[in-house]
């Protein structure tokens, strides 16, 4: 469960989050609104990369303000960029070691990073450079370094960014399995309605870093104010 | 599904390059070779070259870690260089331990001495970085050509007057030139070894995490500060034992071999050496102390070499920014693949 109480966050004259209160409980939960709605800063507040001017974060009941972005990744917390960051010059099996490192425990290290890469399927890349990776691949990797390591909190930022239909697919249901076989909650940012509609049963709306809705993902694409303001329908 | 069947078939081909435990054999061994060939060919003028060449490949092996790994211009390695051979002087001529204890404390000197010089790379990167530790490099040649090398003297500095002036024991047991240069190799391999277990290892995942991105590296768990400043203590740490192994190499160091400009060619050097395969340090050494040799060897001008050097550089900046170890992976890779793609394909 992630709680956002009264959360503001300024930058110098801009605020792309304005006192913003919400909470997200479902497994795979939505984030969606035009550009420049504050989707990713509410993600970097989340992951620590940005300090809000003032209210606070919980995830799962705990607070997260003053943790480090590092302590928040050993608490659990893993993410993906809008645009993928797979080491060119790291095996997979290393682009994925590079975070079990730091979260995965000394015993198990090899077990949880051979899970990782059998879940996102590819275990049989695990040996080749991030350079020799196409996009799908590397998207799959981003999926593998965001379930080593006993994760509480996934946040994705629209992963399946540049994927062809079938591709964008199989990753859908990648994502959908992580909360049962990971249990860890996800939280997805995409601009893709039909994305969000078929993996999310909660979506929260940002507007100019206000909530427009939140609640069941079909009734708040269904909500005029919402089509208003994402889909520019008048 | 047929995707997955396509990223089996190239993973073969892809695993190449990838860096293995067996390159930690690769370089005990070939590095054995060489100190063999060159100790039995070498006359005793090229063997106190190579064996300098040696001595700064070390650093150039720390300019890999800091450069290749982190992705950082930090110009002044042979100012860590420079403190490493004074702090081995100063401890040599004044408590007269075996060598090796001056040289290890020149090392661990010059790794401090490192992190100091490495903590504008916590805040700076880029073009000012590169300003900023090449004004450190500056720092140190203007102390150093102020107090001089110690050479046997009183007093915290060190410094003896006319015939006071003493040479320092190399190693007890490398007598000779040829025995030092051995004990010159061996350390040299023992740092290779040493900077490709980093490289393949925990530190060099989060190094190359933290090149990526910083923010990338902090979504993995990195820790920036301790990784970063672990890259410049191991750089100026091995900077630190290159000066140490200089100072045996003749006894004494030249305060006005370590300028500002003499940090700027390691750099480049290292560059063109090759900051991503272990013998690129190796070549980088060469380039460094042997060609010049080389020239006057030739009876050709030594300024040459810095034209030389120069068109080098550009070389490797534009065209291949691996360096000549880089090309040479490459045409290995490409040697090893025709010959296996021949044989796979004879019925």
């Amino acid at each position: 469960m992630i709680a956002v109480e009264n959360l503001t966050v300024r930058f110098g004259g801009v605020m792309p989050i304005d006192d913003l209160t919400a909470t997200l409980t479902a497994p795979v939960a939505g984030l969606i609104g035009p550009n420049s709605a504050g989707k990713t800063t509410l993600l970097n507040v989340i992951s620590g990369f940005v300090s809000p001017e003032s209210g606070s974060v919980a995830v799962d009941g705990v607070r997260l303000d003053g943790q480090s972005p590092v302590s928040r990744v050993r608490a659990g917390l893993r993410r993906s960029f809008q645009t993928e960051q797979v080491v060119e010059d790291l095996t997979i099996y290393a682009n994925i070691a590079g975070i079990a490192d730091h979260v995965a425990s000394p015993g198990t290290f090899r077990r949880e990073i051979d899970a990782a890469l059998e879940f996102a399927g590819i275990g049989p890349l695990s040996g080749a450079l991030g350079r020799t990776l196409n996009l799908y691949q590397r998207r799959l990797a981003e999926i593998a370094k965001c379930v080593v390591g006993k994760p509480r909190l996934v946040l994705l930022d629209e992963p399946a960014a540049g994927l062809s239909d079938e591709e964008s697919a199989t990753l859908r249901t990648l994502v959908l399995r992580i909360p049962k076989e990971f249990g860890a909650q996800v939280l997805l940012i995409d601009h893709d309605v039909e994305l969000i509609r078929s993996m999310c049963t909660e979506t929260l709306v940002l507007d100019y870093g206000k909530m427009l809705a939140l609640g069941a993902t079909d009734d708040v694409l269904a909500r005029p104010d919402v089509r208003r303001a994402y889909l520019g329908e008048m | 599904m047929s995707n997955i069947a396509e990223i089996a078939r190239s993973t073969t081909a892809a695993r190449r390059g990838a860096p293995s435990t067996a390159t930690l054999l690769q370089i005990p061994a070939v590095m054995i070779v060489l100190t063999v060939f060159v100790a039995v060919v070498a006359n005793s003028y090229w063997l106190v070259a190579i064996t300098s060449a040696f001595a700064v490949s070390l650093a150039a092996a720390g300019v890999a870690v800091v450069y290749g790994q982190l992705g950082l211009v930090s110009l002044c390695q042979y100012a860590l260089v420079g403190v490493g051979g004074w702090v081995t002087l100063r401890i040599g001529h004044a408590f007269h331990p075996p060598f090796e204890i001056s040289l290890l404390a020149g090392g661990l000197a010059s790794g401090l001495v490192g992190i100091v010089f490495g903590l504008p790379a916590l805040r700076l990167k880029g073009l000012y970085l590169a300003i900023v530790t090449l004004m450190l490099a500056g720092f140190f040649q203007v102390l150093v050509s102020a107090w001089g090398f110690p050479d046997g003297g009183d007093g915290v500095l060190g410094r003896a007057q006319g015939l006071g002036r003493k040479m320092l024991e190399g190693p007890a047991i490398s007598s000779t030139p040829t025995a030092y240069f051995v004990y010159v190799a061996a350390f040299a391999t023992a740092a290779f070894v040493l900077v490709q277990w980093h490289r393949m290892a925990k530190p060099g995942r989060a190094w190359a995490l933290i090149r990526k991105g910083e923010h990338v590296a902090l979504a993995a768990g990195v820790n920036l500060l301790r990784y970063k400043v672990w890259a410049f203590a191991l750089s100026g740490f091995l900077a630190g034992i290159s000066g140490a192994l200089l100072v045996g190499n003749v006894g004494q160091l030249d305060a006005r071999a370590f300028t500002a400009p003499d940090s700027l060619t390691l750099f480049a050097l290292s560059v063109v050496g090759g900051v991503f395969n272990w013998y690129g340090a190796l070549i980088a050494g060469l380039l460094l102390r042997a060609v010049p040799s080389l020239l006057t060897d030739l009876g050709v001008n030594g300024y040459v070499t810095l034209g030389i050097f120069g068109a080098a550089l550009f070389q490797a900046l534009s065209t291949a920014p691996a360096g000549i170890a880089g090309q040479i992976s490459g045409l290995i890779a490409r040697l090893l693949m025709g010959r296996r793609r021949g044989g796979g394909d004879a019925p």
